[in-house]
């Protein structure tokens, strides 16, 4: 017992702890049942596992919290894998887009049904039926009518006001909550307290930019950040280190993005270096669905998340 | 065929047999997954006072702190249904049990509204920032 024993693949692990909205158990309105489902992932482009609810009216992320050597007690069981994940409503428009925007090469308007269309990803057209995907199009699209068909044609002007819109609304959701997200936090025992800073707005901003990049493209992050008024940060060394930020770090398992700082987009993608005194306080709210959905159902391995 | 086309039905029907459980984050690995006499030799050993409990377990002394799924979320274990020899893609999985709080246990130190998990309680209303429509 004393040497440090090498863990054992989690094989046979065939049991998840999640934390869902109360809408994907809700099965009133709708005879069939959810779907776990593999899509698009519209930020790293890999597959992500999400979630449609009964009819598919509802789309949903599926997030992984996790933090190293955890085991759970289930009623007389115990689980090994420690994940708890979440399943939250999430907005289709985020997996639209990218698909919006591959087909704006063209220049044309085209049937929305023709544009998200994905050989690879054959559950994407199941996004069109979410309740709110078309109605909210002209969101991200510029409009037009020809009879009874709708046709579209991506606009960044209009994605960029509604991303803007997205940010402005997480920067209200973070102030509420009291998220610290300024470089006053030094210790992760305060995280909750308020620091004054002159540019306390900033910190905020950047970190719903950083939060809200987690679902669209580098390229478009760089571009949203630029529609915000902010410049790119020049190098994460300048400011003190993710781990230190807050605990609750929203680490996906390709793209380690601390989004208080690493918002330059350079930065957005690589993994921190080191959780060293972060393990024991750092959690990772690892994503899920950014692994295929084998690894999910699958141990984990150290690889993946490093 | 894509491997990306297969999907994980969560049959919905089970959530009327499944039972209430106790749930507990343990700060460890255990690796097993099954049964264990969780209430004979944990449960039973935990010692409250006001809202921190204590409990030893493996010799090391543990707190811990009970929370409540956020407002609108449900807790679920869910657990693979064997798979039939006809369905070769899609997984299926039940509800086997239901929660509406955990506890979780830190080791040595005392149970915080920092600790990672309850930070992670406040996931759902970010989101809802996150994905919420927006004003036109």
């Amino acid at each position: 017992m004393a040497t440090k024993k090498k863990r054992t693949p989690n094989s046979q692990n065939d049991s998840w702890v999640v934390i869902a909205a109360d809408s994907v158990i809700n099965t009133q309105k709708h005879n069939s049942d959810p779907d776990f489902v593999r899509l698009r992932n519209p930020s790293t482009g890999e597959a992500s596992l999400y979630m449609f609810g009964s009819g598919d009216v509802q789309l949903y992320e599926v997030k992984a919290f996790e933090e190293d050597f955890h085991s759970w007690f289930v009623g007389q069981t115990v689980q090994r894998d420690g994940k708890l994940l979440f399943v939250t409503p999430m907005d289709p428009l985020y997996l639209i887009l990218p698909y919006m925007i591959h087909s704006s090469r063209e220049g044309k308007f085209q049937p929305v049904n023709q544009v998200v269309k994905d050989e690879d990803f054959p559950e994407s057209s199941r996004l069109l039926r979410c309740s709110c995907s078309l109605s909210a199009l002209h969101n991200i699209a510029d409009e037009k009518e020809v009879g009874s068909q709708k046709f579209h044609r991506y606009s960044q002007e209009r994605t960029l006001n509604w991303l803007k819109k997205k940010v402005e609304k997480t920067v209200v959701a973070l102030k509420k909550k009291n998220f610290c997200v300024g470089e006053g936090v030094k210790s992760t025992t305060y995280v909750r307290v308020k620091t004054e800073s002159d540019n306390q707005d900033e910190d905020y901003l950047r970190y719903a930019h950083g939060l809200i990049s987690e679902y669209i493209s580098e390229e478009l992050s760089k571009v949203l950040l630029k529609h915000l008024g902010l410049t790119e940060l020049k190098s994460p060394n300048e400011t003190e280190p993710p781990s230190k930020k807050r605990k609750l770090s929203d680490k996906p398992v390709e793209a380690g993005e601390d989004y208080t700082k690493f918002n330059s987009a350079d930065f957005a993608r690589k993994p921190p270096k080191k959780m060293t005194t972060a393990q024991k306080t750092l959690a990772k709210v690892d994503k899920t669905g950014m692994k295929p959905m084998s690894s999910f159902f699958s141990p984990k391995t150290k690889a993946e998340k490093k | 065929m894509s491997c990306n086309a297969s999907v994980t039905r969560l049959h919905l029907s089970s959530l009327r047999g499944a039972e209430k459980a106790p749930v507990h984050l343990m700060p460890c690995e255990i690796e097993h997954n099954g049964l264990a006499q969780v209430s004979q030799y944990f449960t039973a050993t935990i010692k409250e006072h006001k809202t921190e409990k204590t409990v030893s377990f493996r010799g090391r002394g543990l707190k811990g702190q009970e929370i409540s799924c956020p407002q609108g979320y449900t807790g679920l274990v869910l657990k693979e249904v064997d798979r039939h020899g006809s369905d070769q893609q899609d997984r299926t999985v039940k509800v086997s049990s239901v929660f509406d709080k955990l506890t979780y246990w830190n080791l040595e130190t005392p149970p915080t509204s920092d600790d990672t998990v309850v930070m992670a309680m406040d996931w759902p209303e970010l989101a809802e920032a996150i994905h919420g429509t927006v004003e036109d």
